[in-house]
This record gives C-alpha cells, structure tokens and sequence, in this order.
C-alpha cells in the first residue's frame, strides 16, 4: 500500500475540511448513467482547488440499493456500477497525492437482507450464523422502542417466512439488525474494517452506532454494552493504525452523544446532530437563544475529540433532537409543503430550505466554519444546487452533481434516461443556471467564495483546535464569540437578521488589541474602554483577527 | 414620527438592542412596587404560553416612581422562567425600561410606550395596568384581535362587582356611548391594544397638558372611534378596584376633564353621531359580580345634599334654572324618597360639558362641582340596584345609556349656543 507523505499529526481531523458525497452521484466515466470511481478520481483537482482535505464517501458496496447502498451485501467489495476494487484503490492513492484523505462508510448495525450472512442465518435455527442477527419467536420483546422510520415501518420486527421467526431491524424491514452480542460478529466487522484500512483509508464515519445492542427494558440506543463494542473497536485501530479516526453517527441530544467519546477511547469525532437544526431555527427566528443554548448544553469532550458540524447531507434535515415547539415551527417555516417533510424532518438541500438566498447561505457556512469542529460540505452545496423532492425518500437531495449546462450537466455522456436519477431542471436551481463550470468563471460566484471562506479558515487552526467564549451583546439577533488558541484570538459576530444591526460587544479583556477582518485583512478600530460598537449589514458576518500590536 | 429628542438615551440603546418586533407589551408604573414583579411575571407567562413564537418586548414604562417599581419590574423579568415555560419560547425574552419626563416634568408614561411600539414596529401593543389582576392570558385577549384579526383598539371587559367602576357605568360610559355612537364598555381602560397605525396617530397627537393628566388612555379609544379604526371588546378576567376610586375629585380630573377636552377636538365627530351600536367582542362576555359589599350610602345622599346647597353659586353659572331647581328637589326629598332620575342626570353631565366648552368657570372647579352631583346620582343608583339580579342590573344601565341618547340633541342644543347659568 503506498501512501504519500501526509501530515503525521494524529489530529489532523481536527484541521480537516471534510466533504461528503456519494460515488453514484458524482462524475461518470463509462456512460452508463452512473457515477463511478474513476469519474471520481477525475474530479479531485476540483475538490483540492475548493480546499477540501477530507472525503466522507457514502456507502459504495455492494448492495441492492434499497435503501442507497446503506443496505449492504458484500462489504469488502465495490458496487460494479462505481467500479472495481483496484479503481478504488487507485482512487484513493489519487486522492492521498493531493492531500486529501478519505473517509468511506461502515454501515455496523444491519446488513440487506440480501446478504449471505442473512441469508445462512435464516436457512434454519441451527445455522452457524443464525445468533449473527436478532431472532424471537414473538414480536413483543424491546417493547417501546422508537421506530427510526416512522414513515414506512410499523415496528422494529418483521416476520420472516423462511425462518418462521421475527427478525430486528431498527430501519427499514429489508436492513436485519447484527447482533453485536455475538463475538463472532464482533471479529467479523474488525475484519471488515482491517481490510479497508489495509488499503489506506483514512477512517470510517460508522452509521447508526447507538443501535447496536439490544437489551430489555431499555430504549435499545446508547446501551453501555454499545460502547464497549465501539471501544473494542478503537483500541484494536489505535494499536494496529495509529492516525486513523472513526466518526460516529448518533442521532442524541448532548448528553447522550457525550459517552460516545468515552475518555478519548470511542470515537474520534461525533456529528453535532443537535446543534444543526437550530442554526436554521435561530437565523429564522432571527435569535441566537436556540444556537447558544444547545452550545452551552453541549458537554465538554477529550482533547483528542472533535465535532463535527454540517448544515446538511443526504439524509432529511433531521428534527429529531428538538422539542416539539421547535418541530412544529421548523416545519411551518421551513416545509410548509408536506410532502417537504419526512421521518421527523425535511428533506432538502441547503439553498432551497434557504430560499436561494446567496447572504442567509453565507452566513450558515461562514457559522458553520466558525464554530468548534471539523465542517464537512455536503456536495453540490459549495454551487448552491437544489433539491427534487418529488423524488421520493431522500433521493431529491441525492441527485448528479452539476459541472456544467451542457449533456447532462457534465456528469455523464450517457443518454438522459439512463442516468440513476434525474438532473434538477428548473430555471432557478436548474443545472445551466447552477453548475461548476459557470461559477468557476466568476470571482463572485458562490463557489469562488466558499473557495476563500475554506481558505481563511484553513489558515488559522484556532477554527478546528481553538476555545470558544460567547458574548451576550444586548443584541439578540447577534451572535458573538472568541475563538483562542494559545495567543491567537479571533472574534466571529454574525448577524442572524435580514436587517442591518448595530451591536456593542463587551471586549475589554482585549483591550488595546487591533481588530483586522481576516477576509480583506483590513484594520478596525483599536479596542478601548468603551463598548465596541459594530454595524453590519443583513446576515453579514465578521472574522476578526484580535492582533496584540 | 417617533420622538426620539425626548427618549433618555439608554431607553434608545435598549430599543435599538431589540429592534424590530411584532407584539409590544407595555406596563407603564408610577409607584407600584407592591404589584409590579407579579404583572411582569403574568405577563412573561403570558407571551410564553400563548404568543411563543412572535418577537416580542416588555416595556416597563416608569413615570418617575420613587419605590423601585421600574428596578423591581426588570429584576421580575429577569428571573428565569419555570422549565416548562422556558422550553416553550423560542425566542430571547426582551425588556426595556425607562421613564419619561418631559422638560415640563411631566410624567405620562404612555407617551414612552407609543415612542417605543413606533420606534420597534410593533404590529400591536398592549397596556396593561400594573394591578394584581393582571393574569397571564390577559396578554392574549387583548393582543390576538390586533395582532391576528386586524383590529386597531381593543378595550377590555372585566368581571367585577357592580358596584365597581361606577364612574365609568354611570356618567363615562353612558357619555362616551352617546357622543361617539359606539357602545364601549371601558373608554377608560388601563387595559387596552391598539395596532401600530393608531400608535402612530395616537404619538402624532399631543402631549398631556398637565402634571399627571393621563389624557392619553381616553384618547386612544376616542381617537379609534373618531377615525375609522376598527374597535372590538375583549373580555380579560376579574378586576381588582382600583385605588382611584377611593378619591373621586382625582378622577373626575383624570376621566371627566380629558372626556369633555376631546369634544372640543372631534365636534364633528360626535355630534353626527346618532344613537349607538354594540362593538365586536372578542373572547367572552362582561359578568358582573354580585357578593355582597358594604357601602356607606348615606354618606353620597348628604354629600349630595350638602353639595347642592354649599356650591349653589357655582353650580348656578354652570347649570340651567330648571336644572338646578330639580337638582335642589331631589335634594329636599328624603333619603327614603329620594329620585335623581335619568333625564336630570344626563341634562346635567351635558350642561356641565357645554359649560366646559365656555369656560363659564375655572374648568378645575367645574370638575370638582360635579362631584357631589355624582354622588347623587350613585346613591340613587345604588338604592335601585343592590338587589337587583345581574339582568336587571344590566337592564338599568342600559336605561341610563338611552337617557343619554334621547338627550343628545339637548347636549347639541346646549354646546351650540343655548346657556347655562342663572342670569
């Protein structure tokens, strides 16, 4: 396995820009209307000119597709439609020469059911494999635990014909639950990820942690027996392949996310699902209460540890870990339209669910950059693409990625029909007013500016490794912090209204520092006795360097 | 325009620190400490419970108190809010306080009210008085026909004793009802919402002429009468009495005076005005309470009488010959035959505003001369109705207000240029 000289730091996940997209989706290379791996590969200048460091690639194995490859089949293989095993393998070393890692999915918790393993488990009660997943005779047991899907699952078991017995799936009925109880299982997905690991990526993002293990009486997530598997887990990674990282996705509020970092001996990083809806919440509500509120709930973490922040990805904009006022005006603000809404959430992309407005997109990334933790771009984001919700499921947020307004957006040279879904059409977000290749000819495109929105951010790790302090101007439509890191010090004021603001920030524990805004890198005034007082216009956003001249 | 000249500057960085808002609501104090935090507390828990997701403000608008109220309404509203509550509101819970004074050293905190609703944009704005009556969903009912129905001028409806709010029930009400063709329960309420355009109007007009003249809370339902605003009733709760009423001269002052001023700035308003119709009400009806209260009658039947013969002089150069010999009839009847019937009263309140209109006398003195006039007419009122069930309470009432109505041309008559006064 060669791999290129990369930076050795064992955190280098927490200066990383992570962006995820979905090899389907991408660039095609063969024509068949399918993103691949070599489409991919073809792409990676791109990704290295936008600043991007890390990929989180979505589920590639193979699979039925019934849940979009998040049902898998073979997990030490690639899907045919993106590829073979040595296309990925080239895709990879590809990525490592521009300095880009990559992070792919390891789905743990459930298997299709279309997998051999299932498949033998189900033969006959005395297979081998039948304790590999969670069996019973009746469908009572775990009783009240939450149904995930609750759009199209009725319950967490299926009756299985062939087996006459019931099955556990926490998702949908055709994705049967592993059973982590059995070690068996256990030394079957080490083995799973040492193969990969073994090829050179970078970390796993490991779908659906909190569901691993069953007990009774119990809501069946975050499950101490849970973490010990996770943590099994990364003591054999940290002794056999220091530097890689794992990246949990658990859907929990604060407190519940908290255990998943154990004492910096679980997962590296964790997706602040609670954190994003209320980004949304407080730029409409035009208030900070619901962003600072959930920081200030957020618990501190190891020093090895890090968020990780999105706005959005494939799945919906999950309200699951908000209150049921916040739902219920999420939904009235956001997705007025019901067929927006799904699975307690909202199923669209970043610039639709914000009106294609160019200032509230900017804000929500220059935030997201900000605040402590590793952002990651959902792709097609940093051009402002839209959504398709006709699409069904999540697929409308899952559509070609647009290079540019020619044959099928520059995504494939296959016939239109054949592409694995449709291309966005509509004059507004459409792929000939919303693609690559016309934003790369404008230096005030949306792309050229997350270019040096990613830029600044690199150039500073008090973004990825530094403190934060709020500040309570008496402004509630602004939200203020410091960020610090040994002697840097950086101020973020964001205004959270569609009107200009006028807001006093209390900073004389700085005072006598230079403000110099990081974009332009002009002076301000210098820091005084009296409040410093800012305007900004709508949605605008300051970075400030606090310089001790 | 707002008047920003006059506005302390710290009430401006307050008001600029919460900018544009829908809902204001304003509870202006003079010297309330003892119920102040318990309103503030109402009124967060109101706008929590039932207005979560709209941006709203507090206004603790001081007029100059000497007991801590403005100090004390901020501490209330700084506290936290029980978890429920807390989780229910979206939003920052915004206050600002400050107090008002002009150069003359007035002290009409309603002017900073309408400053701030003007300056923040409030689509609605609701006063509330600072009385520990004030509960929670008061906020509600006054603010939703503004704020959701488009109203502009909401006054209250309160349950309270009949024998409460008698001033308003006998001469206030009936008055307003006739002159303005509208059938306003409360024209004098400390409770009430108007919308942004009516504040702004209301802000346009001008400000109080003397110390403590609160002619702003009669103006804003009159104002909202007189110009095509649309007017509604909502009923609040019960209501404390107010310490007010303890002291009549005071509010004749307060209520009267501002009362008969107004008919000199919209005579064109009120004097087309024919016979009355009932407003919209929102949320509920009046009730009226019937336990049973001690009243010292006697005490209004030889104020009455004491009146009437002490002030003979002055009541002459106000009121009619005819009026005044029936009003010294009333007074050498009896306490157990005494009269003082609907007509004689009406004829009288209306001699008494067109005298007003000529200054026949210090208009102060006027006011004050009414008095045991009224307390004639409330121990007349009182012997008739103290038994009375609540319909044939309200039945009486209403006899009164037609009095009113059927006399108006007399009030028309008088105004324009018939006299009062013996010559």
């Amino acid at each position: 396995m060669a791999r290129p000289p990369t930076t050795t730091d064992a955190l280098w996940y927490k200066d990383a820009i992570i962006y995820q997209a979905h090899v389907r989706a991408f660039s095609d290379s063969t024509a068949d209307g399918v993103g691949d791996f070599a489409g991919f590969a073809g792409k990676l200048d791109y990704l290295q000119q936008l600043g991007v460091t890390a990929l989180w690639l979505m589920p590639f194995f193979p699979s039925p597709l019934r849940d979009d490859g998040y049902d898998i089949s073979d997990y030490c293989a690639v899907h045919k439609s993106y590829g073979s095993l040595e296309d990925f393998r080239s895709f990879l070393d590809a990525a490592h020469q521009r300095g880009i890692r990559v992070i792919i999915e390891l789905v743990l918790n459930h298997t299709s059911d279309q997998h051999p393993w299932f498949q033998e488990s189900r033969s006959s009660r005395d297979n081998p494999k039948r304790d590999w997943y969670v069996w019973s005779d009746t469908d009572t047991r775990y009783h009240g635990t939450r149904i995930i899907f609750v759009d199209t699952e009725m319950s967490n078991w299926s009756w299985d014909p062939v087996s006459k017995a019931y099955y556990w799936h926490r998702f949908f009925s055709h994705q049967p639950d592993l059973n982590y109880d059995n070690p068996e299982v256990r030394e079957e997905m080490w083995r799973v990820m040492k193969f990969w690991l073994d090829l050179g990526v970078d970390g796993f993002r490991l779908d659906a942690v909190p569901y691993l293990v069953e007990r009774e009486g119990t809501s069946c997530e975050n499950l101490p027996e849970t973490h010990a598997v996770i943590r099994e887990f990364r003591a054999r990674l940290d002794a056999e392949y220091p530097g890689r990282m794992l990246l949990a996705e658990a859907n929990q509020w604060p407190g519940d996310l908290r255990p998943y970092f154990g004492e910096g001996d679980e997962f590296h990083m964790a997706f602040h699902f609670p954190l994003m809806p209320r980004m949304f919440l407080g730029l409409k509500l035009e208030d900070r209460k619901p962003i600072l509120e959930t920081l200030q709930r957020t618990p501190e973490i190891p020093p090895s540890c890090q968020w990780c922040l999105f706005l959005r990805n494939h799945d919906e904009l999950t309200l699951e870990m908000v209150t049921e006022i916040e739902r219920d005006y999420m939904y009235d603000v956001y997705a007025g339209d019901r067929s927006m809404r799904l699975n307690l959430g909202i199923r669209r992309r970043l610039a639709p669910l914000l009106e294609n407005d160019r200032r509230r997109i900017e804000l929500m990334n220059g935030m997201m950059m900000s605040l402590p933790g590793t952002p990651i771009v959902y792709y097609g984001d940093e051009i402002g693409m839209g959504d398709n919700i006709f699409l069904g499921d999540r697929n409308g947020v899952r559509t070609p990625m647009q290079w540019s307004g020619g044959w099928n957006a520059g995504f494939s040279t296959a016939d239109p029909e054949s592409l694995y879904s449709p291309l966005i059409l509509n004059p507004v977000f459409g792929y000939q007013a919303v693609n690559v290749t016309s934003q790369q000819r404008s230096e005030h495109s949306l792309l050229a500016w997350m270019r040096r929105l990613i830029a600044v951010r690199k150039a500073s790790p008090v973004f990825g490794r530094g403190s934060i302090e709020f500040l309570r101007p008496a402004n509630h439509r602004v939200l203020a912090y410091v960020r610090q890191l040994g002697n840097e010090r950086v101020l973020v004021v964001n205004n959270l209204s569609h009107a200009a603001q006028a807001v006093e920030l209390d900073l004389s524990r700085y005072k006598g520092r230079v403000l110099i805004e990081m974009f332009g890198r002009n002076l301000f005034p210098r820091i005084g006795d009296l409040p410093y007082l800012l305007t900004l216009g709508p949605y605008q956003f300051y970075w400030f360097r606090m310089r001790k001249v | 325009m707002a008047e920003e000249n006059i506005l302390p500057d710290e009430f401006l960085r307050q008001l600029m620190n919460v900018g544009e808002v829908d809902l204001v609501v304003a509870v202006p104090t003079h010297n309330h400490a003892r119920t102040i935090a318990r309103v503030v507390e109402a009124v967060r828990l109101g706008l929590v419970t039932y207005l979560p997701r709209e941006r709203a403000v507090l206004v603790a608008a001081d007029g100059g108190s000497r007991d801590g109220s403005l100090s004390l309404a901020l501490e209330a509203a700084a506290a936290p809010l029980p978890a429920e509550a807390e989780l229910r509101y979206l939003r920052t819970f915004q206050v600002v306080g400050g107090t008002y004074a002009n150069g003359a050293g007035n002290h009409s905190p309603l002017r900073l009210v309408l400053a701030a609703a003007d300056l923040l944009q409030a689509k609605a704005c609701a006063v509330l008085s600072p009385s520990a009556s004030v509960a929670p969903e008061w906020v509600e009912r006054l603010l939703a026909p503004v704020y959701r129905k488009g109203f502009d001028y909401v006054a209250p409806l309160y349950r309270r004793h009949r024998f409460h709010g008698l001033l308003v029930r006998i001469l206030l009400y009936p008055m307003v009802r006739a002159l303005y063709g509208k059938r306003i329960h409360e024209p004098y309420a400390a409770d009430f919402a108007f919308s942004g355009r009516l504040g702004a109007d209301l802000l346009a007009g001008p400000e109080p002429a003397a110390p403590g003249d609160a002619a702003d809370y009669l103006r804003a339902p009159l104002c909202a009468l007189t110009s095509n605003y649309r007017v509604c009733e909502a009923f609040l709760g019960p209501r404390e009495q107010t310490e007010l009423a303890a002291d009549l001269v005071p509010a004749l002052r307060q209520t009267v005076g501002p009362l008969f001023r107004s008919m000199e700035e919209h005579p064109g308003c009120w004097q087309a005005a024919k016979g009355s119709e009932p407003l919209p009400v929102e949320s509920g009806q009046e009730e009226i309470t019937s336990e049973p209260l001690r009243l010292n009658r006697k005490r209004f039947h030889q104020m009455f009488c004491s009146g009437v013969a002490d002030l003979h002089p002055v009541l002459a150069t106000i009121l009619t010959g005819e009026t005044l010999a029936d009003l010294g009839a009333c007074a050498a009847l009896g306490e157990q035959a005494f009269r003082f019937p609907d007509e004689l009263w009406a004829k009288t309140v209306y001699e008494c505003a067109a005298s007003f209109h000529r200054n026949a006398i210090s208009r102060d003195h006027l006011l004050q001369a009414m008095a045991p006039l009224y307390r004639g007419k409330v121990y007349e009122f009182l012997g008739h109705t103290r038994h009375s069930p609540p319909e044939e309470f309200e039945a009486r009432v209403e006899a009164l207000c037609l009095a009113f109505e059927r006399l108006k041309p007399y009030l028309l008559q008088m105004w324009g240029g018939r006299q009062g006064g013996t010559p």
